[in-house]
């Protein structure tokens, strides 16, 4: 305990810095106005930003972009409540009762009541992160290659349970985003895999480009699509604070949203997607009466904003004490670590300590801020939201192309963009997700070179992964639920999940 | 994301091919798991106690072309959403915007073409206009506004705040300005002239097109 409270205040007194506090509110206000904002999510923004950090030292860098990630989850239930599109993908269930609460006039207690339970949610996911820290990393130092190889396929196996549509599909997204990591120079032979004799492919497809392709250019290129009819509630906003009555109402969602969303948000695999939703069928199920949900139930907006803000701050956990990214936010968050000369890993919390602490304390710093930007200043993201989208996205194109011309002043990195947004709009009509891709992909050099290494120590015996202990124990918890997700009855209720 | 997924293809009663999504998704990646293959052709996989370079993607490359292929096969046993026509004008445009950016950034030769570096100030506007057309709501000068504030605005972020390493101006525009003038001057003075065009632009049209756009919406 004692340790923790001065690990904690060593954080503070890092994030506390004028230049720290600073980044945190930069980063803070970008992720709101991004999670506000339709169309730019946090992943093409951070993977934007990356360049912007090389001047900055680590641990600004990434509060900064830890800012953006959390700010996101604070701003997309502002769009989700007052004009009914989800600003991102993990307030889809906020839109149908925040919605329809702003509908009645009571949009200022639906605001309210999100950004009250997505700071409570975020400092109990705070202190959670630093109390899981210390212990998590000491079990990761016990941790050899076989066994971070299955924690990694169970990450993958995860990834593939949790998302919507069909497993094959996803199974197959994930195999091609694994193939696709594996173009570049194999650096154990020094062979040149699938490179076409590319120079600009010698060192493997960057994972940015790739992002930004799939969530940046395809997003566009989905949206332009869609037909353009924001619903804003052109009523007043009203009182922001909700009522007793209301918020009495609000207290058990709340605190079961903060506990289902840092359970998800831990799980490697991009857990944190799912919350929301497993909140709002909870919250459903143990309703009085479960017909008011879709009317606009306070309920129903207070647990699952708690559970993506949950889940956004403790999906940092693998990274910080494994090393292993959970999701396509995380990946980014390596690929600044790595800019600035960190691995990522165990070694970081007792290594670089003010980076580890001063990184969480600044994560309840901006969860603090996140309340003032978001309540007082709603009015300014309501004006932000006329703007409309036929201005929008070729802000959004230009910014990805300057900040991805930046990363390393590639010409290819800009046309390479546009290609797997093209091929990723392609996926995304033909009923593919691109999620579990890019989850193959961040995982996928980890993991060729786990496997090498644990197939060198067990002299090219594949029954190691199941005769060590921990890694048959992780092997069997991915079986399971793979073979748990294929059996129907459950396909069934998973696809109630997805479809509500 | 994902969740905004309304079912593509669910309703296009009028589409005049009917090919299921999952049979295109399937072959296409069943096609990417070949080229891979082929590409791997001369690659050792090595044994198992010590992995050849080629033994990982060839493994996977493998799985993929299975996966698509039972992705494929499904769309024979039961009628899944079919494929609805892209489109073309938005992809179109998109990839000729960010291909525009490409050749104009920094010096390009293509062969027997080759084009001098406009750099930020020349490759963003032109990005822009050609980008904002990919919707049929696009209006020319509401565009040009836009770019001739949204480029100043990067250049001085990106360039003279954060000094990333991005070609701004083109020689020709550099030439113009006496000398002595150093290179962050230049870019302020430019980017200050832009912003002048802008406002004038946008002052001078308010009232017309929001005239339009008010009827328009």
């Amino acid at each position: 305990m004692d340790t923790l409270i001065a690990n904690l205040s060593l954080g503070f007194s890092v994030a506390l810095g004028l230049q720290n506090l600073g980044l945190a509110f930069v980063g803070c206000l970008v992720g709101t106005l991004i999670g506000v904002l339709p169309g730019v999510g946090p992943v093409a923004t951070i993977a934007m930003l990356l360049p912007v950090t090389f001047s900055l030292d680590p641990t600004g860098a990434l509060i900064m972009l830890a800012g953006i990630y959390y700010g996101a989850q604070y701003g997309g239930s502002t769009t989700a409540i007052l004009v009914n599109i989800p600003g991102e993908a993990t307030s889809v269930v906020t839109a149908l009762d925040g919605h329809a609460m702003a509908r009645r006039g009571r949009a200022g207690a639906a605001l309210g009541i999100a950004a009250i339970g997505s700071f409570f949610a975020g400092t109990v996911a705070t202190m959670l992160i630093a109390a899981l820290g210390a212990p998590l990393t000491k079990a990761a130092l016990l941790f050899g290659p076989t066994e971070y190889f299955s924690l990694m396929v169970m990450g993958l196996i995860f990834a593939v349970v949790l998302a919507g549509g069909s497993i094959v599909k996803a199974l197959a997204m994930i195999m091609l985003g694994l193939l696709l990591s594996t173009v570049g120079t194999d650096l154990e032979t020094g062979d040149q895999r699938m490179t076409f004799g590319q120079p600009f492919l010698w060192d493997g497809i960057d994972f940015a480009v790739l992002a930004m392709g799939v969530f940046g250019i395809a997003e566009i290129l989905r949206n332009l699509g869609q037909p353009e009819d924001r619903d804003l509630v052109r009523a007043t906003i009203g009182r922001l604070l909700p009522s007793r009555q209301e918020m009495r109402q609000s207290l058990a969602p709340i605190l079961r949203g903060t506990l289902l969303g840092s359970a998800f948000g831990i799980l490697p695999g991009n857990g944190a997607i799912l919350a929301p939703f497993a909140s709002y069928a909870m919250e459903k199920k143990l309703a009085d009466d479960p017909s008011r949900f879709g009317k606009g139930a306070i309920e129903a907006v207070a647990g699952p904003e708690s559970a993506n803000n949950a889940g956004a701050q403790t999906s940092f956990i693998p990274l910080l004490t494994l090393g292993i990214p959970a999701n396509a936010v995380m990946a980014l968050m390596v690929g600044a670590m790595t800019i600035q000369g960190i691995i990522p890993g165990p070694q970081v919390m007792t290594g670089n300590p003010s980076l580890f602490w001063g990184m969480i304390a600044s994560m309840w710093i901006g969860n603090l801020m996140l309340l003032i930007i978001n309540l007082p200043l709603v009015g300014l993201w309501v004006k932000l939201l006329q703007v409309p989208y036929r201005l929008l996205f070729p802000a959004i194109l230009v910014f990805c192309c300057i900040g991805i011309y930046s990363i390393n002043a590639q010409v290819t990195d800009v046309l390479f963009i546009g290609l797997f947004g093209l091929a990723g709009f392609i996926l995304i009509r033909c009923g593919f997700e691109p999620a579990p891709m890019l989850l193959g992909f961040v995982l996928g050099k980890l993991m060729e070179e786990n496997l090498r290494r644990a197939l060198i120590l067990s002299r090219g015996s594949l029954t190691t992964f199941v005769t060590e202990p921990i890694s048959a124990g992780l092997l069997a918890v991915s079986f399971i639920l793979l073979a748990v997700a294929i059996v129907p009855n459950i396909r069934r209720g998973r696809e109630e999940v997805f479809a509500e | 994301m994902r969740e905004r997924d309304n079912k593509p293809g669910s309703a296009a009663p009028d589409s005049p091919v009917r090919v299921s999504q999952n049979l295109v998704g399937g072959l296409s990646l069943v096609a990417i798991a070949a080229l891979a293959l082929w590409l791997l052709r001369d690659l050792d996989a090595g044994s198992l106690t010590a992995m050849g370079s080629a033994l990982m993607p060839r493994v996977l490359a493998v799985g993929l072309g299975i996966l698509g292929a039972l992705v494929a096969a499904s769309s024979f046993f039961h009628r899944g959403l079919v494929l609805e026509r892209l489109p073309l004008r938005g992809p179109t445009l998109v990839i000729l915007a960010i291909a525009t950016f490409a050749a104009t950034i920094r010096p390009l030769s293509l062969g027997s073409v080759s084009l001098p570096g406009f750099g930020l100030i020349v490759a963003a506007p032109l990005s822009i206009v050609i980008c904002g057309f990919a919707t049929r709501d696009a209006r020319l000068r509401e565009l040009v506004i836009l770019a001739l504030s949204l480029t100043p605005a990067c250049m001085l972020l990106f360039g003279d705040l954060l000094n990333l390493t991005i070609p701004m101006l083109p020689d020709s525009i550099m030439a113009l300005f006496p000398d002595g003038w150093s290179q962050k001057a230049m870019l302020r003075a430019s980017a200050a002239a832009m912003l002048a065009v802008a406002a004038v632009l946008f002052f001078s049209s308010t009232r017309s097109d929001v005239g339009d756009a008010r009827k328009k919406d």
